[in-house]
């Protein structure tokens, strides 16, 4: 009973940082309709980012959330402006998915001159904390990621309903037309989306820097994880991807507990396929849609 | 135009012959370089069949080779034959049918999937299969499983393995070519035009989806296994590399998605380029091939191939235009 309970809450608590580095690839999946195949190495690069600051500058991770995650606004901007937006307007969507990669490839082959491919990970101090509840322990750093996620996705949920900005972003996802036509510049819209879904990206690399050790090549993984979480939850709200993220997590612990260690992989892509066949625009379906 | 066709075939031929026997004189190093060519190009023309002609991309193919080099290595292990040939035989016989097969159950799911959908899915299909590979025992793929040594004694190693990938090149691009010039084709190039109205017009897209899925797959397959056999040990990491489904995708971009040429000759100018020009420059590659993939789409969507067709063309034009 008590390895079930543990189990259940590692697994919200895991969900949560699937949830926040799922979040921004879905929006701007659910805006552009671009699947960002860069997606994970903005969060590894996060990560990277928050590796540095740590051990050159001394830098608490958390402290240096704000600073990464403006540095991964600017990127994800300028990145779009210069390449996506380019790709798009040639047509296909194919063409922007490839580009993606192309630029993941690029990132890559970098941190891996830079850094090598050594496994890293941030322990600050307080990394060894347990909470204690009971018989049920809590460890620290997990609990404060999973509340920092939670926070950042209500903020992004609040931007996007309640801002003038998050409005255009709306009803340029509605209709890049219709927007244009009512004065909105989409492309300069588009870069922003950009911005903030590689900002949130970012964000979740420094958490997930803090919980699990990580290399440059771990990026498609969490391209791979971003995808499934969107396909459970649905493609482009916050609340699609926490959903999504919580239940990836659940079965990615369960898996772990139940079955061995080895087979979570397995079962998460399996659950992905399964999606894809049953309902591939999520359980709360094109929630983003449905709320405009 | 009978006569055209003759020569066609003739020359054809002629460069078969000329292929076969052209390493004999080669410095071994380049014999590599070509049996690279050779299995890199087989790839790209299996990926074609149904990347190129029903616009399916595939970000998964790995999986198929995976499969393939597993296979032949577990058949060998199970059934050992005396002569190399027979040996060989049951190997490449056993990779082909397992990619085959696995292909044709995840067929029909799969191919439901459209676009950015199919693409994806295909990438965890290949994560899947490498993940099992490690966790199941009986595949051996975390510790690796090594390939019989086939070659006969009077025959040059690197010899022996140019002319079994130009063996399953040739048959590569004999199926692909066979492939466009039938029903099948036209139905897949309906597809890729437009999939709705094909299907509206009456064509059976599910059925030529996966008979192209199949095919594409089995070939990869079989092509995947003489990869393996050159590497002699396999471990997971070395045939379900993601890389390996990318160089694919790029040798078919890089050549152009317009005709079976462009595979080839995408193939044969990546090969060179990293092969010869950046051979010791190997931590760069994975930086280059990207920047090769964004100038490629956003300069070139067409492929080097479709690049120098739409300029002769325009010389012609021009040509044309100054003779009136």
């Amino acid at each position: 009973m008590i390895t079930f309970v543990n189990t259940l809450i590692n697994g919200i608590l895991y969900g949560g940082i699937l949830s926040i580095a799922a979040v921004g690839f879905s929006l701007i999946f659910g805006v552009m309709n671009v699947i960002n195949l860069a997606h994970g190495v903005f969060v590894i690069g996060g990560a990277y980012a928050a590796l540095v600051a740590w051990t050159r500058f001394g830098i608490d991770p958390v402290l240096a959330l704000p600073i990464v995650m403006a540095a991964g606004f600017a990127i994800g901007a300028t990145y779009q402006r210069l390449v996506i937006q380019r790709a798009v307007e040639r047509g296909t969507p194919v063409a922007a998915l490839l580009v993606t990669f192309g630029f993941a490839l690029i990132v890559i082959n970098g941190l891996n001159v830079v850094f090598s491919s050594t496994v890293r990970n941030i322990s600050p101090s307080y990394s060894f904390l347990n909470l204690r509840i009971g018989p049920i322990s809590l460890d620290a750093v997990r609990f404060v990621s999973f509340l920092t996620a939670l926070a950042l996705i209500v903020l992004l949920t609040l931007y996007l309903r309640r801002t003038r900005m998050g409005r255009i972003i709306r009803a340029t996802a509605q209709s890049e037309l219709a927007a244009r036509l009512c004065g909105v510049d989409a492309r300069w819209v588009y870069a922003a989306t950009f911005g903030v879904g590689s900002a949130f990206a970012a964000a979740s690399g420094v958490l997930i820097g803090m919980m699990l050790p990580f290399t440059p090549n771990d990026e498609v993984l969490w391209t791979v994880y971003a995808f499934i979480v969107v396909t459970l939850g649905g493609v482009g709200s916050p609340a699609g991807a926490l959903l999504g993220g919580i239940l990836l997590g659940l079965a990615s612990t369960f898996t772990q507990t139940y079955v061995g260690a080895i087979y979570t992989n397995v079962v998460m892509f399996v659950l992905l396929l399964l999606m894809l066949l049953v309902r591939p625009h999520g359980i709360l379906g094109s929630a983003f849609k449905g709320s405009r | 135009m009978a006569s055209n066709a003759w020569a066609r075939s003739t020359a054809l031929l002629a460069l078969v012959v000329l292929l076969t026997l052209l390493p004999m004189v080669l410095p071994p190093f380049y014999v590599r370089v070509a049996m690279s060519i050779c299995l890199g190009a087989g790839f790209a023309v299996a990926w074609y069949i149904l990347g190129g002609f029903a616009a399916y991309y595939s970000f998964g193919h790995t999986a198929f080779i995976g499969i393939g080099a597993f296979a032949a290595a577990l058949a060998c292990q199970a059934w050992k034959a005396p002569h190399w040939l027979a040996q060989l035989g049951i190997g490449l016989g056993a990779a082909t049918l397992a990619s085959a097969a696995v292909a044709a159950i995840i067929a029909w799911p799969i191919l439901r999937l459209r676009g950015h959908y199919f693409t994806i899915a295909m990438l965890a299909v290949a994560l899947v299969c490498a993940e099992l590979a490690s966790a199941v025992p009986a595949f051996q793929g975390a510790i690796g499983i090594g390939l019989p040594n086939i070659v006969p004694l009077s025959v040059r190693v690197e010899l022996f393995f140019y002319w079994v990938s130009l063996l399953g090149f040739v048959l590569t691009m004999a199926v692909a070519m066979a492939i466009a010039r039938s029903k099948i084709g036209y139905g897949l190039f309906a597809i890729r035009e437009d999939e709705d109205a094909a299907q509206m017009l009456g064509v059976p897209t599910t059925r030529y989806k996966v008979q192209a899925f199949v095919i594409s797959a089995a070939l990869t397959g079989l092509l995947g296994a003489m990869f393996a056999w050159n590497l002699g040990y396999i471990t997971t990491d070395s045939v379900f590399r993601g890389s390996l489904s990318l160089e694919m995708i790029v040798n078919c971009l890089v050549g152009g998605l317009g005709s079976l040429t462009g595979p080839l000759v995408g193939a044969i100018v990546m090969m060179a380029v990293t092969k010869l020009l950046l051979s010791n420059m190997l931590e760069y590659h994975l930086a280059f091939t990207g920047f090769i993939i964004i100038a490629i789409v956003l300069f070139t969507p067409e492929g080097l191939v479709g690049f120098v067709r739409r300029k002769r063309l325009a010389r012609q034009a021009r040509a044309e235009g100054n003779a009136e």
